[in-house]
Formats: C-alpha cells, sequence, structure tokens
C-alpha cells in the first residue's frame, strides 16, 4: 500500500509493499521496527536506534521520537485521491473558535460580541485546577459570537467564544 | 508553647492529602513500620496514594472543601481506623491551625508544628511583625484587612511600584499579583482576592514591595521538642511563572559560606521566635546587592523538599515523624556545606507552548527516568486519568551530582528518558531551560521565566532524519492498524451485518 504522509507540513510518499519491504520517496530502505508495548516501539534505520512513541488520535497520529513531538497525518492512496478531489481539503475558514482546554467554571468573559481584539488579548478566565487561566486571542479579529457567561461550568473543549 | 515531651506513640499514621506527595510519605511510614491510611475523593479512587496504603477511607465528593478540606470527615477516617497520627502534607489543611487543633482534641498527634505556630506564622502580618521583634529584616508593605481605598492610597504613595499583591492566608502563588503600573492596580487586587476567595475561603491581601531582580531562596528547618532549632541549608527556587515554583536547587549559586551561616542564624532566630518545632520553610528574598529578607514561614513540608533530603542525606519526612514522636531529632548541626547539588524539575500537566494552560486526560504512556543520580517522586500511572480538580503537578524529577553542572547534565538525560503520552505536559519547558545560557549559568531571578525565557529561543528543531523516522514510523503503525482492521472485519462472527454492528457502536460511543 502506498501512503503519503504529513509531518511538520513536509510529505512523504512512503510505500508498504506486501512483503514488508519499505520504500520511502522511492528509495528502498532497510528497517527494522519492533512493537514494544502499547504505543511504545523501537525503530532502527542505519544503525540508528530509535524509540518512538505513536498515538492514534483525533485522526492524526502523535509521534514522540528523540524529544519531539510530532503531528503526522497518515493518508493512504484512496483517502488521499478522495482529498485531491475536494480540492485539498483543508481549508481555513477564517473563523477560530475558543474553547475550554479544560473543565473549568466561566469567571469572566471580558469582551462583548462586536468588539475587536488583539491577538494575546484575553477573552475568557476560567478557573481550572485552582487557578484562574487566561484564554487569549490567537490573532486580530472581532468577536462574533459568545457562548458561554460568566458563573457557568463548561466541559473540556467547549465552544466559548468565536472570533472571525 | 512549652513542648510537650510525653513521648507520642505513632504506629498507624492517616496522611490527609493525595497524589505524589501522599505517596512519598506512605513510603517514609513504610520505612519505619508504620501503617498507612489513605483518604479519598470521589476522583481518587483510582489514585496512588490509594493503591500505596494499607487502608484507605472514602471522603467524598471530588471538590477539596467536600474532601479533602473537610477536617470532620478526615478526624473521623483517622478514628475509624484507629490512626493515631496524621501528615498532612502541603496544601489543603496543611497550614490550618484548626485542623492540628483538631487533631490534638481528638488525641491524634498532628506531624507538624503547634496550632499556635501555624496561626503565627500563617497570619502573615503576625509573622512579619513576629519576626521582626527578633531582629529579622523584612519587605516594606502593608498589613492585611485593609479596603481596597487604603490600599490604593498605600500602593500610590508608600510603597510604590512595582508591587506584590498577597493572599494573607496565601501559599502556592494562588491569589498573588505583581503589579507595576497604579492604573493596573485595582484590576489586579480585585483578580488576586477573587483567586484568594476560591482557593482559601479569605479573600484578604495585603501589599509588599516586588524586589526587582530578586532571588527567592528559602532554608529549611528542623526543630524537635527538646530545644533544638538547625537549619539544612537553603533551596534556590527562583524559577517561578506566576509564583508557581518550577525548578529549584539546592545549594543556591548566590551563597557563600558566609551568608548561608548569616541567612540560616536569621532563618533559625525567625523559627524560634514563635516557638517553632518540627519541620518548616523560611522563604526570603535576595535582592540584587545581596541583601536579603524575610518573606513568610512555611510551617509545613515542601514540595521542593526532596533537593535538601539529596545534598544533606536527611530524610526530611522521616525527621517529622521522629520529631513529632516526642525523640530529638537525627541531625543535630546546621548544615553550612551541602553534599554535592540537587535539582528538582516540577513535572505539571501544562501545556508550555499555550500560555502553560492545565491539561486533562488520561496518561497512556509514561516512562519515567532512572540511573545513578535520579530520583522521582511520582503520583502517577500508566492508564491514570488527570482530573482537573487538583493540582496540575503530576510528578518531581530531582537529580543529584557531584557539582551543578553535573547535576544539570543528569538532569538533561533524565527529561530525554521521560516519555509521558496523552496529556501536554511541560517536559519541553524544562528542557529547554537547561539549555538556556543564563540558567547553566546561574543568572537567574523570580522574574526571568517570565520576562527573559521563550519557549523558542532554545529550541533545537528536529533534524532531517529524526522527521523521516517519526513519518516513516507513522506509517508503519498506520499500515499495521490497516492489515489488523481488514482482518477483524473479513472474520465475519458477528451476528449481524458490519454496518449494523458499526452504528451501534457509534450510538455506544455517544
Amino acid at each position: 500500500m502506498k501512503y503519503v504522509t504529513t509531518i511538520n507540513d513536509k510529505k512523504f510518499e512512503i510505500e508498504i509493499t506486501n512483503d514488508g519491504r519499505l520504500i520511502v520517496n522511492g528509495q528502498p530502505r532497510e528497517f527494522d521496527f519492533l512493537h514494544l508495548d502499547e504505543a511504545l516501539y523501537s525503530l532502527i534505520m542505519q544503525n540508528q536506534s530509535h524509540e518512538v512513541v505513536v498515538e492514534q488520535r483525533d485522526g492524526e497520529y502523535e509521534i514522540l521520537l528523540g524529544g519531539h513531538l510530532f503531528a503526522a497525518r497518515v493518508l493512504d492512496e484512496r483517502a488521499q485521491l478522495m482529498a485531491s478531489r475536494r480540492g485539498g481539503g483543508f481549508t481555513e475558514t477564517g473563523e477560530i473558535t475558543i474553547r475550554a482546554p479544560m473543565p473549568g467554571l466561566v469567571v469572566a468573559i471580558p469582551v462583548s460580541e462586536g468588539d475587536t481584539v488583539k491577538a494575546g488579548q484575553t477573552v475568557v478566565i476560567l478557573e481550572s485546577m485552582k487557578m484562574q487561566n487566561e484564554l487569549k486571542s490567537p490573532r486580530d479579529g472581532t468577536v462574533q459570537r459568545i457562548s458561554a457567561e460568566a458563573g457557568q461550568t463548561v466541559e473540556q473543549k467547549k465552544i466559548l467564544v468565536t472570533i472571525t | 508553647m512549652t513542648a510537650e515531651l510525653t513521648p507520642q506513640k505513632i504506629s498507624k499514621v492517616l496522611i490527609a492529602n493525595r497524589g505524589e506527595i501522599a505517596v512519598r510519605v506512605i513510603r517514609a511510614c513504610r520505612d519505619l513500620g508504620i501503617k498507612t491510611v489513605a483518604v479519598y475523593s470521589e476522583a481518587d479512587r483510582a489514585a496512588l496514594h490509594v493503591r500505596y496504603a494499607d487502608e484507605a477511607v472514602f471522603i467524598g465528593a471530588p471538590a477539596p472543601r467536600e474532601s479533602y478540606l473537610r477536617i470532620d470527615k478526615i478526624i473521623d477516617a483517622a478514628r475509624r481506623t484507629g490512626a493515631d497520627a496524621v501528615h498532612p502534607g502541603y496544601g489543603f489543611l496543611a497550614e490550618k491551625a484548626e485542623f492540628a487543633a483538631a487533631c490534638a482534641d481528638a488525641g491524634i498527634t498532628f506531624i507538624g508544628p503547634s496550632p499556635y505556630a501555624i496561626e503565627k506564622m500563617g497570619d502573615k502580618q503576625t509573622a512579619r511583625d513576629t519576626v521582626r521583634k527578633a531582629g529579622v529584616p523584612i519587605v516594606p508593605g502593608t498589613e492585611p484587612g485593609l479596603r481596597d481605598e487604603d490600599l490604593i492610597e498605600a500602593a500610590n504613595n508608600q510603597i510604590g511600584f512595582p508591587l506584590m499583591v498577597k493572599a494573607s492566608a496565601g501559599g502556592g502563588g494562588k491569589g498573588m499579583r505583581v503589579v507595576h503600573r497604579a492604573e493596573d492596580f485595582p484590576e489586579a487586587l480585585a483578580i488576586a482576592r477573587r483567586e484568594a476567595e476560591s482557593a482559601f475561603g479569605d479573600g484578604t491581601v495585603y501589599l509588599e514591595k516586588f524586589l526587582v531582580g530578586g532571588r527567592h531562596i528559602e532554608f529549611q528547618i528542623l526543630a524537635d521538642m527538646h530545644g533544638n532549632t538547625i537549619h539544612l541549608g537553603e533551596r534556590e527556587c527562583s524559577i517561578q511563572r506566576r509564583h508557581q515554583k518550577l525548578v529549584e536547587e539546592a545549594p543556591s549559586v548566590a551563597l557563600d559560606e558566609n551568608m548561608r551561616q548569616r541567612m540560616g542564624d536569621m532563618a533559625i532566630a525567625a523559627a524560634q521566635a514563635v516557638g517553632y518545632v518540627n519541620a518548616g520553610t523560611i522563604e526570603c528574598m535576595v535582592d540584587k546587592d545581596r541583601n536579603f529578607y524575610f518573606l513568610e514561614m512555611n510551617t509545613r513540608l515542601q514540595v521542593e523538599h526532596p533537593v535538601t533530603e539529596l545534598v544533606t542525606g536527611v530524610d526530611l519526612v522521616k525527621e517529622q515523624i521522629r520529631i513529632a514522636r516526642g525523640r530529638r531529632m537525627g541531625p543535630t548541626e546546621s548544615v553550612l556545606k551541602p553534599n554535592g547539588w540537587a535539582m528538582e524539575c516540577r513535572i505539571n500537566a501544562e501545556d508550555p507552548y499555550n500560555n502553560f494552560i492545565p491539561s486533562v486526560g488520561k496518561i497512556t504512556t509514561l516512562i519515567t527516568p532512572t540511573g545513578p543520580g535520579v530520583r522521582v517522586d511520582s503520583g502517577v500511572y500508566s492508564g491514570y486519568e488527570i482530573t482537573p480538580y487538583y493540582d496540575s503537578m503530576i510528578a518531581k524529577l530531582i537529580c543529584w551530582g557531584e557539582t551543578r553542572s553535573e547535576a544539570m547534565l543528569r538532569m538533561r538525560r533524565a527529561l530525554s528518558e521521560f516519555t509521558i503520552m496523552g496529556l501536554k505536559h511541560n517536559i519541553p519547558f524544562h528542557q529547554n531551560l537547561l539549555n538556556s545560557f543564563s540558567f547553566i549559568a546561574g543568572q537567574i531571578d523570580t522574574k526571568f521565566v517570565e520576562e527573559r525565557f521563550s519557549m523558542s529561543t532554545y529550541y533545537a528543531p528536529p533534524t532531517e532524519e529524526e522527521l523521516e523516522a517519526a513519518a516513516i514510523a507513522a506509517t508503519l503503525v498506520a499500515d499495521r492498524n490497516r492489515r489488523l482492521t481488514g482482518q477483524v472485519v473479513t472474520q465475519g462472527t458477528r451476528d449481524t451485518s458490519n454496518w449494523k454492528w458499526f452504528t451501534r457502536y457509534e450510538r455506544m460511543k455517544r
């Protein structure tokens, strides 16, 4: 099976043949890949020994290798084809949602709908783990919608503020 | 204030705490052949301290005020299990005089100082007054309990900026704010009060001058009931973010033996001013010109106590128990020449790339470092779920070396072995910090992390080889998963079609 794996915006064409050979960007590669435990693997290539943790999360793979955490998207030939028919798939809508990174209590929302906000400006103060955490806008924009109110207890990933 | 000299029998200790510190106390008890009782909230049934203790008592809902802060439930648990002593750990009830008194009333030994000493030192202003009378220098500030108008007046006209708003009942950086400009003061005051109210149930605050370029250096005190009070040297705790310590070390690069002696004498005087018995910590600020000031006393075991243990060879929790039993403490002299160097990194479930926001979730993979000079005090395990109810600190990594350099190199090695998956954590922060020239040179102060450190400065990007290896590993796993799923679907052992089964499964997951 042929795969296209995207990691840190870099694409790798990787083929794993039915008899288990590995071809990376057209070049055959020797490798030794051993499953150790749960998500833990050992990969030896050109005598380089890598300890690797690979976990699947939200449709992506998270890889910890050499102290670096990577997020990778692995598409097989069919998925790759469908993605290209959709016109590349992953488009930015221009809308950012500020979500609760953990369950907590909304202490304050110091902005109102229609306000313009700057990157780094606090838009929600959420109390969790005994701390008041300031959730900030990742970029300049306009507050389009506020979907929570002060005093409300929210679940993890709940959308609190939408910025366009 | 006179110490009770009748020997106290301690054969079973209830630990009124959770997480890594509860595990730490259980270990000391095991070493001493003492039985242990854990208490746990609904959120902590699967916690490590519950697994390690001999007995475990359920004490209520996850919110601390329903469980770990309930004096009545904890005393009741001690009575029911026949525990003759209570160790409070740090945080929760550790610095509540009322709790120490309730233990005494119930005939249970409180492994810590007297209610009197907790009360005196717990009220920050009384503490400042008391130690000032004993000739100890203090940082200029206001008394607590003032109204907002008076605080604004004092801030503008007496203390000046920058200053710190601190909670009277404070600790652990809660309810604490540094304010640089007069116009930011009212908002900071409101936030500090809110935080103090929610963390301690008391919104009383006071102000203190903020010493620019100051280091946070604290002294470990040990005192027994036989009139002996010594110090075990200092800990440097200047690596902080929002007043939460992140890295501590012992000794401090800022102190020589002469200064250690002078500050140590001051620390002993401060502890003796309240007739202190058991382990305690005198927190100080040391300014750029190496003047030192008393900040406050923590009347409990500190999070960072292991660095002192590694450079003195003293097991502080065992000493606490020995002292509470009414015996003479083991060490007899203050430590002016610590043995080697120790460093601690607090491993927090916080995302260093996203404003250190706490992270919750299940730890899917956990590999803890081992080897020479490495100690891990942890409250978690693989498969354990971090909940949002308690502190985000999940483990402490402590390394020892002959020299500071050796300790740092071991810390780097140990951090690279430390693998935690499933949630965001601050190991990358520590790795970057240990690459920072200022930190390596020991040029740090309490504002270093917030003002002069960035996650990107010392970031070493992955090599091409690592990137490719990661891509290959992910693809091999994806391929493996695809083949495995393929096998399951073609087995056809289910009694309905795969499509029906799939929708049922989807429904179940909702």
